[in-house]
């Protein structure tokens, strides 16, 4: 078992109403899993995707990933688990603007503090499994968005995280670009990487082994 | 993990051109002002340095009781006071007696000239580059150079032993080189002579009495002297001794440390000022950069988030900004001191090098001021690093990542504190400038009771070769210029308006029982001709009568209300302990300014003297009709290219003279004005960055209002209002301190402008254009953009 969340809740008080946003969730991820998270806007997708990738914190309910239980972990060790663990994927890529390709895939090792030799090794071979080596001098803004979350995955995986997290990671890209991206999901799955993507596109969703459907913060 | 930071950092400074450009720009001219202030500041400080055991070291102020003080005493008082207190270690006199010709060879020269006792050096202990201090002043026949006047004649030779032809009779050894002395520093030497050698000279001897106050008394005091002891003593010496005791109120000790500002009050004013101004120039520079910084932040939440996501940790995200900060505070603190030290000092040198010396810059010497402006630098990096980043860095990472801060709420005023600050500043200094501004055209073109314009001066206290032949000449001249129709008087004098010694002497009036400490000068019959100085009272002088008639005085209207009198009619100045006829007091002219308007009007009197007496007189006044000044200007010079002299003749316009009074005001003035440019150029720079952060976080409210129709004015005015209401905030501040600063300080000038609300409407007015120019320029660019651009991209 990678992770499990169970009877999580997450609220906003909002002029003395208490608004839900994830309403008793109880999930159990095992390892190897290809999960979409489906559901219209606001249902709470992205919240609970960011509850998982402990972006974000929840209010009630309990959190264990790999045995460690997050709910009662500081800030710090919290920050050095899903370093350690979780890759992230973005709809809009999120690369940094003023790095290039290659330096931007070395950005997380420099986090880990990896050694220099270390680093370049990973990098080629990241560049090298996604075909990317001829623009690693390129910056972000000269890529097409499907190159660019070509290397959002690639930076994500890296690390050789246990789990990735992808929010809408096709949502800005057309689709020939997001089938290719998809494609790559499913064999990174297939080498063992667990996935939970957020989507809105049945197509998507398809190539995942479960589909979690949420709707006003709850799970149907 | 370092250079990895610099790359980035690089790169976005680079990213951001225009507003690392405007930071850049900022930062440099301000830390150039704020190098230039405190290198001054420093320099004047540190001046006194080679002087050894400063604090030991007093001098003597003497009170009058009509309130007046000077720092001279008679001669005999300072041996009388080491003889009798055991607190005084030694003691020194140091005064002038007339400036002394030099020849090496062919080459003659004149420096300022000091004597002083040999014990000199065991009260000062001035370090000497040459020669030794226990001997440099025993031999009555020796000199002392400063290092510029050594340099000037020798070069980089040691001089000590070699010889000075004197007053071309008396054969000086040279017998030490003082090390370089500050311009800054309280000693303005040029050649040092031991006393000694005055006591040939019967006129230095006849005034050496208990009468006559003519040097200043420096003494070296034991550790934890009693000076209160000392004062009395040196009181009741006063009372035993002075030939007029009466007239002194008392006499005091002062520590050496003050004898700068004792000597040119204004002194405190710069330094002060100085001070004020380059903490202030920092301060809104450190807020400027906070706002600039803040302005990027919109961008940066993103990718601090995104940093975050990736493993970062917050340390990192605080360096990766301190660096950033850093290159700009470093390049330009290196930008900054190249501007230093080819624009700031000789433009600083300008400004008070006539009153003051010209400084220069020694890095080994002024090395603290260079690591004072690093460790400022590092300061600032730190400040301006890590301080917006705090604010930031909390946004947790699930809003950050989509660039959402606005749920980081605020006071608005308390956001903007930093720009009142700013703003409060800059105010206060264009309001000083404006004030100060109407001050010095107030004294400029004051009506100063004596008619400047077309006055030609020159100096003919010019040491003649030959006095005899010059005379002859120069009454020649007279006669030539009296009979010039486009001449309408001509004038010799000891002294001219803006230019009078400090020559005061106590009469004495029997009859109303006064003592009154009169100004004197002296002046020949066409003195107030010349210079239209209407008559008041009595006559004016008239060679034919005041020639053969004793010293016929005339006194100015100040005077006349000093002594209490209603009429002249046979008064007479008298000392009080004179028995003989005294000056006949012949007319009494109107009050004219005489002295620069800081000061009142003073009694004053002219003592008649012959206008041919070429060689006691030190100005020739010409009033020339307008339009024929070079005419005369052209005769005159000629006349004097033939009378041969040590001294070259020179010329100028008493207007000319009558502004250069003000000159170091002046000076104070160009520094306040480039002051108050200056905070208001770099918080301008501030704001628009700021407005520029405001613009692109209200895109989205610019697109929803022009879609729904709101036109570029009222989004112009959306954008603006705030600030400008900030600064009209910032005004309210402001002006009540400028009103405080400027009262009290106009208030040492003796005849000053009313401060009126205008000048405080004007620096308002000046500050919101600026302010609503560089508004201006963002806003209406924001306001300009395509809703359906700024609209997509949410």
């Amino acid at each position: 078992m990678l992770l499990q969340l169970n009877n999580i809740f997450k609220w906003v008080n909002s002029g003395g109403q208490r608004i839900f946003l994830l309403k008793d969730i109880n999930l159990q991820v095992e390892e190897g899993e290809f999960i979409s998270i489906m559901g219209p806007s606001g249902s709470g997708k992205s919240t609970l995707l960011n509850v998982i990738g402990m972006l974000d914190g929840f209010d009630e309910g309990e959190y264990n990933f790999l045995h460690e239980s997050v709910h009662t972990l500081k800030e710090k060790h919290r920050s050095n688990l899903y370093k350690e663990y979780i890759g992230f994927v973005f709809q809009s890529y999120h690369l940094l603007d003023e790095l290039t390709v290659q330096e931007n895939l070395e950005m997380p090792l420099l986090y880990k503090k990896f050694k220099g030799s270390e680093r370049k090794a990973m990098v080629a071979d990241m560049l090298d499994r996604f075909n990317i080596v001829g623009k690693k001098d390129l910056f972000p803004a000269q890529l097409s968005g499907g190159q660019q979350q070509l290397v959002g995955v690639a930076r994500a995986l890296i690390a050789s995280p246990k789990l990735i997290l992808a929010d809408e990671p096709t949502g800005n890209l057309n689709s020939s670009q997001s089938e290719e991206i998809m494609e790559l999901f499913k064999q990174l799955n297939q080498e063992g990487v667990t996935i939970i993507q957020v989507t809105h596109s049945e197509q998507n969703a398809a190539y995942g082994s479960r589909v979690i459907n949420l709707l006003d913060g709850r799970m149907i | 993990m370092f250079k990895n930071h610099l790359k980035i950092s690089l790169r976005n400074l680079w990213k951001n051109k225009t507003l690392s450009f405007l930071n850049l720009i900022g930062l440099s001219i301000g830390v150039s002002s704020v190098l230039t202030l405190l290198f001054s500041v420093y320099a004047y400080y540190t001046a006194d340095n080679n002087i050894p055991e400063r604090d030991s070291i007093v001098y003597l102020k003497t009170k009058l009781k009509d309130g007046n003080e000077y720092r001279e005493v008679p001669y005999p008082l300072l041996d009388k006071v080491i003889n009798t207190s055991p607190e005084v270690i030694a003691g020194t006199h140091l005064h002038g007696w007339g400036n002394i010709w030099l020849e090496n060879g062919e080459k003659e020269f004149q420096n300022r000239t000091d004597y002083a006792d040999p014990e000199f050096f065991k009260v000062f202990g001035l370090p000497l580059k040459y020669g030794n201090q226990e001997t440099a002043l025993k031999e009555k026949y020796s000199i002392i150079l400063t290092d510029k006047i050594s340099q000037q004649i020798y070069g980089d030779e040691n001089p000590v032993g070699k010889t000075l032809v004197a007053a071309d009779t008396l054969n000086l050894k040279v017998t030490g080189v003082f090390e370089p002395i500050s311009p800054y520093a309280s000693f303005r030497l040029g050649v040092v002579l031991p006393n000694t050698l005055l006591k040939d000279n019967p006129t230095f001897i006849s005034q050496t009495n208990w009468g006559n106050s003519f040097s200043p008394a420096y003494f070296k005091l034991r550790t934890n002297a009693n000076i209160t002891a000392l004062k009395q003593r040196i009181e009741k010496l006063v009372q035993e001794n002075y030939t007029d005791p009466s007239v002194i109120a008392g006499m005091e000790i002062l520590p050496y440390s003050e004898i700068r500002t004792d000597i040119i009050p204004v002194v405190d004013t710069i330094i002060g000022g100085s001070i004020a101004a380059s903490l202030f120039v920092l301060l809104i520079i450190l807020v400027n950069l906070l706002n600039l910084n803040t302005s990027t932040m919109f961008k940066r939440t993103k990718d601090i988030a995104v940093r975050k996501v990736l493993g970062s940790s917050k340390k990192s995200v605080v360096i990766q900004f301190c660096i950033e900060n850093g290159i700009l505070v470093f390049v330009s603190i290196i930008i900054s001191s190249i501007l230093f030290l080819l624009i700031n000092l000789p433009r600083l040198n300008d400004t008070f090098g006539p009153e003051f010396g010209r400084i220069s810059f020694d890095i080994f010497k002024d090395y603290p001021v260079v690591i004072g402006i690093i460790a400022v630098g590092l300061v600032a990096t730190l400040v301006v690093g890590i301080f917006p980043t705090l604010r930031f860095i909390k946004v947790p990472v699930s809003l950050g990542i989509k660039g959402k801060i606005d749920q980081i709420k605020s006071n608005f005023l308390l956001r903007n504190s930093f720009i009142i600050v700013q703003f409060t500043i800059a105010i206060l200094f264009i309001s000083i400038a404006v004030i100060l501004n109407q001050q010095i055209g107030f004294m400029k073109n004051a009506d100063l009771g004596f008619e400047r314009n077309n006055v030609l001066v020159g100096n003919i206290d010019l040491d003649y070769k030959n006095l005899d032949v010059a005379k002859s000449k120069f009454n020649a001249l007279i006669d030539e210029l009296e009979a010039n129709p486009y001449v309408k008087g001509v004038s010799t004098s000891q002294a001219i308006p803006s230019d009078y010694y400090f020559n005061y002497t106590s009469y004495y009036d029997a009859e109303n029982d006064k003592d009154v400490r009169i100004r004197r000068s002296y002046a020949d019959d066409g003195y107030f001709k010349t210079l239209e100085v209407p008559m008041v009272m009595g006559r004016n002088f008239e060679k034919s009568i005041d020639k053969s008639n004793g010293q016929p005085v005339i006194i100015n209207e100040a005077a006349l209300k000093a002594f209490g009198w209603t009429s002249i009619e046979g008064k007479k100045l008298k000392y009080k302990t004179d028995t003989g006829e005294g000056y006949p007091i012949v007319g009494v002219v109107k009050d004219f300014h005489y002295q620069d308007l800081q000061n009142a009007v003073e009694p004053l009197v002219h003592i008649y003297r012959d206008k041919n007496a070429l060689e006691r007189h030190r100005f020739l006044s010409v009033k020339v009709i307008e339009g024929q000044e070079k005419e005369i200007e052209n005769m005159i010079a000629s006349a004097f290219s033939e009378i041969s002299s040590r001294r070259d003749y020179e010329q100028s316009y008493l207007v000319d003279k009558v502004s250069a009074q003000y000159q170091l005001i002046g000076g104070i003035l160009k520094t306040v004005n480039i002051t108050a440019i200056l905070t208001i150029f770099i918080s301008c720079l501030g704001m628009f960055g700021l407005i520029s952060f405001m613009a692109k976080r209200k895109v989205k409210e610019i697109g929803i209002r022009k879609v729904l129709g709101a036109g570029v004015t009222k989004i112009v005015v959306l954008l603006s209002k705030d600030y400008i209401i900030l600064v009209c905030v910032a005004s309210i501040i402001a002006f009540p301190i400028a009103w405080y600063v400027m009262n009290a300080w106009l208030g040492t000038f003796a005849y000053s402008i009313a401060i009126k609300w205008w000048m405080f409407g004007f620096a308002g007015l000046i500050a919101l254009l600026i302010t609503a120019f560089t508004l201006g320029l963002q806003a209406v660019k924001s306001a300009m953009a395509n809703p359906v651009k700024s609209l997509r991209t949410e």
